[in-house]
């Protein structure tokens, strides 16, 4: 029998994992197999075997991954808490009376929650059912309020603690405590420019987003007054982590137990919404990491057929030029888009797009940021958006295309958005280089 | 009666199956719970008192460890894994069902090469006597209750294999969670 070179195994490798991957098999357990697989037809069985295990218990029992379940844990806790009520009160308390105010306030309140809860789809989920009856009944069209809600949800991804950050910041070893500093100015700039492309809507067409009355002095304060502990903990957290107080896992196990006392004291958190959120953060835990365990098996694989070194001499050949290339990469990303969750995307691409990004000389920092936004536009851009059909499940009478007509002038923001990033660096690096 | 109750009382008795998955769900459960407080302990600790939980750091990765191990269980059973849903949500039923006994399978198999490796691990630990770094306590027994939990997930995946060959209702089990 011919032996198969490594780039033929390389390739039958990528292709069996797409092949699995589309049939269904869990994201982690189909790159753990091809990677195993293929690291023992190069390599021998009885190596790769042995990959396993170490693999498997090196990464549960790794402290630093410790920050995954914690953060989730510490989002979980403020979830049932009710906190995504609390917050789009106070915003709408505030500028609700607007015109388009009820629009703003759901951002500002998604970004808010996504601050503590990390997740793109969770926060999307949740303002689906707090924000959208509202603005319904204040006459807002379906689409702008569908789109909003999808757009706002991204912010889950940028603003720390965000779960794919850490995630990308495992895969490429870069410090998890910088990468969360790295989201906040771009995450606020997204808050921002969705605000602005609020103010352009209303601009075109003044009598799509009616005004409601405005609220008391006494109704805003007393939306305020809900708000004050989890932006807090928020605070205290990011903070201690900014200022060298806690290691990042240090600072999702304080966040945690932070959330658990402040949603028991508060009153806000009972017996069953302790269960659903120690049931919550331990599910997605565990698949996160059965993926990141997946993925450094699929590493080795890589490894062993030099595949990263490959990709990068084929790219950097193209002539492109270093922005060409990343174009390339970026163009790839909204593609996979289409096909696969942001956190999947991440795992799968990092291992292999990473080498290319360090040899043409980009920031890895900035490049996690840069990815990351990539990533979250994917899921709210036709034809397949995650956001969109987490909101289309939980409002059933809007269809589809409803959902992404409202969501397009969005998409148009981020893609400007993404342009600036990458035209000024220092947006994302310039909070990290602060850090102590 | 309370409304608790009287739903309780509306829903169908759990199998031995769905009882066993509830208690593995509870102990991951409760090790991430605990990790949290060993956490904020150490941290409170440190900071505070200038002092710190012996093998501190020793236990909250083992913990963590746990309750990976114990929550893919869960997860494995109840479908939750991070997964492409792209040509399943175009299927039929019938394909919806072949596509996920395939994925299932592959899945058990995964799973089952895994505890097999993991048996390695955790017998080299008291082979060579690995011990924590303050208080000198053998390893291996948490790398067990860690591996213990990779064979409730092989047994649960294997339960779930055979509720999707066998389906006692007609509608297949399919995925409840979704992540991003």
């Amino acid at each position: 029998m011919t032996e198969l070179s490594a780039d033929a195994v390389a390739l039958i490798g990528f292709v069996a994992l797409f092949a699995l991957m589309l049939l269904r098999v869990p994201v982690g357990m189909a790159m753990g197999l091809v990677g195993v697989v293929g690291y023992s037809y190069i390599a021998g069985a009885g190596p790769a075997l042995k990959l396993v295990g170490q693999t498997s218990m090196r990464t549960v029992t790794d402290y630093t991954f410790g920050v995954i379940p914690m953060f989730m844990l510490m989002g979980a806790f403020v979830s049932v808490s009710g906190v995504s009520k609390e917050l789009f009160k106070a915003a709408n308390a505030f500028i609700g009376h607007l015109r388009g105010g009820l629009g703003v306030a759901t951002v500002l309140a998604c970004g808010g929650f996504a601050a503590i809860c990390g997740s793109s789809v969770a926060t999307a989920a949740t303002f689906s059912t707090v924000a959208y009856p509202e603005m319904r009944r204040f006459g807002y069209p379906q689409s702008f309020s569908t789109g909003v809600i999808a757009a706002g949800g991204t912010l889950g991804a940028m603003l720390p603690p965000s779960t794919v950050l850490a995630v990308y910041a495992i895969l490429t070893q870069q410090d998890i405590g910088k990468l969360f500093m790295a989201g906040i100015v771009p995450g606020l700039l997204a808050m921002a420019m969705y605000v602005f492309t609020i103010f352009v809507i209303v601009q075109l067409r003044p009598d799509w987003l009616p005004r409601h009355d405005k609220q008391s002095r006494l109704e805003r304060i007393d939306g305020l007054k809900n708000i004050w502990a989890p932006l807090s903990l928020f605070v205290f957290v990011i903070g201690g982590l900014y200022g060298g107080f806690f290691t990042p896992t240090e600072a999702g196990g304080v966040g945690a137990t932070g959330a658990f006392l402040l949603g028991v004291l508060r009153g806000k958190l009972d017996k069953a919404g302790i269960k659903e959120a120690l049931l919550s953060a331990t599910r997605t835990s565990a698949a996160v990491f059965t993926v990141l365990i997946g993925a450094l098996l699929f590493g080795y694989f890589l490894t062993i057929t030099q595949t990263p070194q490959k990709i990068t001499e084929i790219l950097t050949s193209l002539g492109l030029g270093r922005y060409g290339v990343l174009a390339l990469i970026m163009v790839m990303y909204l593609i996979l888009g289409c096909l696969m969750d942001a956190m999947a995307m991440i795992i799968l691409t990092v291992p292999i797009i990473y080498p290319v990004i360090v040899s043409l000389g980009f920031d890895p920092i900035w490049f996690g940021v840069i990815i990351v936004m990539t990533v979250e536009l994917g899921l709210i851009h036709p034809p397949v958006g995650m956001n969109v059909f987490v909101i289309k499940s939980v409002i059933k009478e809007v269809t589809f295309s409803t959902i992404f007509k409202g969501v397009i002038p969005f998409v148009i923001t981020d893609l400007i958005r993404l342009l600036i990033l990458i035209g000024f660096p220092i947006i994302a690096l310039w909070l990290p280089s602060k850090m102590l | 009666m309370s409304a608790h109750e009287a739903s309780q009382a509306l829903e169908p008795p759990k199998s031995v199956a769905d009882r066993f998955i509830d208690t593995i769900e509870w102990i991951a459960a409760i090790f991430v719970g605990l990790v949290a407080l060993n956490i904020f302990v150490s941290v409170v600790l440190r900071k505070f008192f200038d002092t710190s939980i012996p093998d501190g750091y020793d236990w909250g990765r083992m913990l963590m460890g746990i309750l990976i191990f114990w929550g893919i269980a869960a997860t494995s059973f109840r479908g939750s894994h991070i997964s492409v849903d792209l040509i399943w949500s175009m299927a039929n039923r019938a394909w919806q069902r072949r596509i996920d006994i395939f994925a299932t399978l592959v899945l058990l198999f995964v799973v089952t090469v895994q505890t097999y490796t993991l048996f390695d691990k955790v017998k080299l630990t008291y082979q060579d006597h690995v011990l924590t770094y303050d208080l000198n306590v053998p390893t291996w027994p948490f790398f067990a209750v860690a591996w213990l939990g990779d064979v409730s997930a092989v047994i649960l995946i294997g339960i779930r294999t055979w509720r999707l060959v066998f389906p006692i209702d007609p509608k297949p089990p399919v995925s409840d969670i979704r992540h991003d």
